[in-house]
């Protein structure tokens, strides 16, 4: 499979444009993926103050978006790229989405914090700093082969979705223990909950980001298709 | 954190060393009919400015009322006034030879003078009696580099440039003009008559001639002027209905005929 070269046109503003495009991608990846970190950590350390700065710096995520869209309506309306450039702009527009809802989930996560919420057991709240580590991992494997443009990483990275989904239904399965012990802190194991969720949701986007690698890559839409339909699809890809 | 190097100086933010044209109220009438209509606009210095618009709108009138090209023509009328470097060029006693040399321009075709590629760039210079053999050489030689074409005649500068693809044509009329070292340069459809790499070479040669030469392109290419200009002017039937950053008007136009002229909803 031909690897796409965006520094080869004839136009050299439209290389760096492009370039540019990527990059701007993989800066929006890392601060989300610092954001993650915070919140784990300040999530460890029972840190209110970090979780409030996780908080405040979605903005900045928000204002990335905008100006990362912006950039790419700029470069459809006036360069009128087609097929692997367009696949490209395409693409990073979609991205951007999915990065800025993970921002919104990590968010959901600091103000719990904030709150005190994951004081209340120490167990629940090491599982669930061990299943956001998991997605730390996966986050940076996504940017990797979005980096890469690699089909067969993005595919690795969508198959780390099922440890990610085995210890959310572990730590699941101790929060109703919990609650079936004791119904006084309800609303906190209901907070822990949602928290999990968004954890979860963080993972999904990863896979979702994965899918458009491997359009961007590949020019195949694997959306809305079981992971063995996407192993064949990539395996003929790598092959052609 | 700035991500893109793409964002223009608004054009209501320039100041005044930032203008290379100033336009104020100028009317253009030719054969008894009003072609142009009180048109007012700041061109940007340094950048590219493309003018869009319908066949007949106006748009190259305007382009050689810049360096009063319309007087060649019998029966033409102007006011108003185009200040250029502090002076109005419509002024009885503006040099129109000096302000042809300081306002080079090119036309939709390639049009060399049947002598060699040499002569034609030097054409200019000798005109202004400029003779020194080893200065007309670097004055060539400079041309020739900056119109992207030295690489691909410096070996036969002598032969005739008719010989030359027309690309390269008219990347020699680029260096013809260039070889004056002009302030502004004035296109006129400069690639309406190339294939679409040759366009893409003189494209790619305007972003690098806008470092330190101001550029008035008329375009009825528009995805052209969406792609190389800073700058787009929109003229309709003679009148200035739109003029803004190339990439607020392609994605966002405030005027509704500029919506219907660059979205093929007209007429």
């Amino acid at each position: 499979m031909p690897h796409i070269e965006f520094n080869t046109h004839i136009s050299g503003s439209f290389n760096r444009e492009l370039q540019d495009l990527r990059n701007a991608v993989l800066v929006m990846g890392g601060e989300i993926e610092q954001q993650l970190l915070n919140t784990l950590k300040a999530m460890q350390f029972n840190d209110a103050s970090l979780a409030e700065k996780v908080v405040l710096n979605d903005v900045k995520i928000n204002g990335l978006e905008i100006e990362i869209d912006q950039e790419c309506l700029r470069i459809l309306a006036t360069r009128n790229p087609t097929a692997s450039d367009l696949r490209l702009v395409v693409t990073v527009s979609k991205t951007i989405t999915d990065i800025e809802r993970m921002g919104d989930e990590i968010e959901r996560v600091a103000k719990l914090i904030t709150k005190g919420t994951f004081q209340i057991d120490e167990q629940i709240k090491l599982n669930t700093i061990a299943l956001g580590e998991e997605i730390v991992k996966m986050m940076q494997k996504t940017f990797d082969a979005y980096a890469r443009q690699d089909v067969s990483a993005a595919l690795k990275v969508y198959e780390h979705d099922t440890i990610i989904d085995a210890k959310y239904q572990h730590i699941l399965l101790l929060l109703k223990e919990r609650i079936q012990q004791d119904l006084t802190y309800l609303d906190q194991w209901l907070d822990i909950m949602s928290a999990l969720r968004a954890l979860e949701r963080i993972g999904d986007r990863c896979k979702n980001l994965c899918e458009y690698i491997i359009y961007l890559a590949g020019g195949q839409d694997v959306r809305h298709t079981n992971a063995k339909k996407i192993q064949k699809k990539i395996k003929a890809l790598i092959l052609a | 954190m700035k991500l893109f190097n793409t964002k223009r100086t608004s054009l209501k933010k320039l100041t005044p060393d930032q203008i290379a044209v100033d336009i104020e109220s100028l009317s253009v009438r030719l054969n008894q009919k009003k072609v142009l209509k009180k048109i007012s606009m700041r061109i940007p210095a340094f950048s590219i400015t493309s003018v869009i618009g319908q066949s007949g709108c106006g748009k190259t009138t305007l382009l050689n009322a810049m360096n009063r090209m319309n007087e060649i023509i019998p029966d033409h009328q102007t006011t108003g006034q185009i200040w250029m470097d502090g002076r109005d060029i419509n002024q009885r006693r503006e040099n129109v030879s000096n302000l042809r040399t300081n306002v080079g321009m090119v036309f939709q075709r390639p049009n060399p003078f049947p002598m060699s590629i040499y002569d034609n760039v030097s054409f200019g210079l000798k005109l202004q009696n400029k003779n020194n053999r080893r200065q007309l050489d670097d004055a060539v030689e400079r041309a020739l580099i900056n119109a992207a074409l030295w690489d691909e005649v410096k070996q036969r500068l002598h032969e005739p440039a008719g010989i030359l693809s027309g690309g390269q044509q008219q990347r020699l009329m680029i260096a013809r003009a260039l070889a004056l070292k002009p302030k502004i340069l004035l296109l006129d459809e400069p690639t309406s008559a190339l294939d679409p790499l040759a366009t893409l070479f003189i494209e790619e040669l305007m972003q690098s001639l806008k470092k330190h030469t101001t550029i008035v392109m008329v375009t009825h290419n528009m995805q052209q002027a969406a792609r190389i200009s800073d700058y787009t002017a929109f003229i309709h039937k003679g009148e200035l209905v739109e003029f803004t950053n190339s990439d607020k008007l392609f994605t966002n136009p405030k005027r509704k005929q500029t919506e219907d002229y660059i979205t093929g909803r007209y007429g």
